[in-house]
């Protein structure tokens, strides 16, 4: 190991342990001793790292309240960051908390939900399909044709109404009521244009826009609200759908 | 080979980095922002919001690309995800140029977010020369190199930073990206002198300054770029008027933004210091 090598192994585990009595090669003077200086790289190191999270976990704070600087404060004693840009950083958080807090399943479930809302932001952009170019199909062209769905939109299953929360922060309201639901609710997350948007989708939503993102065929997702509602029933929910999809930027194209 | 600012790279005149919080005011474009300073990584993205800022302010002003994590220092190797991303934004932007710091951020895959000091030694040297031609031959573009503020130095240093930072720049046919007030910081927290190190610096290789405000703590002063630049700072820009010309001249603040029109006036402040310096010397 050459001496450059083993003076940044030094610094970086003496920054990381901020307890360590270990002290790399640095200077003593009459100004600072080592131990001072080396606090500054200690001491900054962890507020960059929780103010990089606070960016991006507002609805976290709204449900974690007075427990949310000591979850992200252990969330960076115990993540050193492995990308080079800091806004990757709280990629880990939600696995963290889900780990170390199973007790609070909510705080998981919402750091999930704060990150797909940060990663849609900057996302790749990507085409729209609009209701115009959908009336432009021809009847007999739509039983094989697959939809396809925005690539960069996320589904999350919700035990808790964490999307209440988000919302609650974004509009600087107060804080809601936790809520547990008897059944998982799904949340959608997407971009259209350069608006990011989370919404619920009913069970039809769910089965039919999972099916979708499969490439299944158009006649396939006809199918699953036949199954549910009857083939009459079906085509509506299908048509309202598309209708929905369209207007929201959600399909990309269709293959 | 020695190499002179005005081969290649324009003067841009006064300018400020490029901040969310003052994006409504800046696409107006008040006549004393001449070149905005823009945050490479908050650009290195896929698609979104941020680029399509980005492209309105491409139209309005010359741009220049300012990087944080290049690593230039580490003994990792080079990441090469991020110099791929850099040159397609280099490309993109087509920036006056492309700087980043005279630093390391982390080593054995672990990132630190933070300009660490290197120790001043001939290793060090040939290691940061080896990887700063490295990244101009990938880049097609010679970079600039920002002196950074520092807190600790290292026993083994063998050499003075502005020592470092000279040679660095003539063996890599690099240029200089002077940060006045981290020469200020660090000269007060090191006990050198900041005349020292502007003596110290090749006068051909500076292409831009940066002024910034700092925060004095019980022992070191710290760079927190986020307040009001200091009279002393002041006093030392005017000193590095003097030594090295007409350099293109930005204000960077990094947090506690204050509305738009106190930036401009502190940018005016510089302006009113050089002019007539450059009056008198032309």
């Amino acid at each position: 190991m050459s001496t450059l090598q083993a003076i940044q192994q030094q610094m970086l585990e003496a920054v990381l342990a901020a307890n360590s009595s270990a002290l790399p090669p640095i200077r003593s003077d009459a100004i600072a001793d080592a131990h001072s200086r080396l606090a500054v790289y200690q001491h900054g190191y962890r507020i960059r790292l929780r103010d990089a999270l606070k960016n991006e976990f507002a609805g976290l704070e709204r449900i974690a309240g007075r427990s949310f600087n000591a979850l992200l404060d252990a969330y960076v004693e115990t993540h050193p960051s492995g990308h080079y840009n800091i806004r990757w950083y709280g990629a880990g958080l939600a696995n963290f908390l889900q780990g170390a807090h199973s007790d609070r399943p909510q705080l998981s479930e919402m750091a999930r939900l704060d990150w797909a809302i940060s990663t849609v932001f900057d996302a790749a952009d990507e085409p729209s399909l609009g209701i115009t170019e959908l009336a432009g199909i021809p009847p007999d062209a739509w039983a094989g044709l697959r939809l396809l769905p925005q690539a960069n939109l996320h589904t999350l299953d919700c035990a808790y109404n964490v999307d209440a929360f988000r919302r609650a922060a974004d509009r600087g309201e107060a804080r809601p009521h936790l809520r547990r639901y008897a059944r998982p609710r799904r949340l959608l997350v997407w971009r259209q244009t350069m608006s990011v948007h989370y919404r619920r989708m009913d069970a039809d939503e769910w089965q039919v826009l999972a099916a979708a993102r499969r490439g299944e065929a158009f006649a396939t997702l006809c199918a699953i609200l036949a199954e549910r509602h009857g083939e009459t029933a079906a085509m509506g929910r299908m048509v309202a759908l598309l209708q929905a999809w369209a207007s929201a930027g959600l399909l990309r194209g269709i293959g | 080979m020695t190499a002179s600012r005005s081969d290649s790279l324009p003067y841009l005149g006064y300018g400020l980095g490029l901040r969310v919080d003052h994006y409504e005011a800046l696409l107006a474009k008040p006549a004393q922002v001449q070149w905005l300073e823009v945050v490479s990584e908050n650009y290195m993205v896929d698609g979104g919001l941020p680029l399509v800022w980005l492209d309105r302010f491409r139209e309005r002003y010359p741009l220049v690309m300012h990087g944080v994590s290049m690593s230039i220092g580490s003994t990792d190797p080079l990441d090469e995800d991020y110099l791929a991303r850099l040159a397609a934004l280099a490309r993109r932007v087509e920036p006056a140029w492309v700087s980043d710091h005279l630093c390391w951020t982390g080593v054995q895959g672990v990132n630190l977010h933070d300009l660490m000091p290197l120790p001043y030694t001939e290793e060090a040297l040939s290691h940061v020369v080896s990887r700063v031609l490295c990244v101009q031959d990938r880049l097609k573009r010679r970079i600039l190199l920002e002196n950074v503020s520092s807190y600790v130095s290292f026993a083994q240093s063998q050499l003075t930073e502005w020592e470092f930072l000279a040679e660095v720049a003539e063996r890599a046919d690099c240029l200089i990206l002077l940060d006045i007030n981290n020469v200020h910081v660090s000269a007060m927290n090191h006990g050198f002198s900041a005349l020292d190190y502007l003596r110290g610096i090749p006068a051909s290789r500076v292409q831009q300054f940066h002024l910034a405000g700092y925060e004095q703590g019980e022992q070191l002063i710290i760079d927190t770029h986020d307040a009001a630049v200091s009279n002393a700072v002041w006093d030392l820009y005017v000193q590095a008027v003097r030594r090295f010309g007409r350099v293109s001249t930005m204000i960077e603040r990094d947090d506690h933004f204050p509305p738009l029109p106190e930036l401009i006036a502190e940018l005016e402040h510089a302006r009113v210091l050089a002019e007539p310096l450059l009056k008198d010397a032309a």
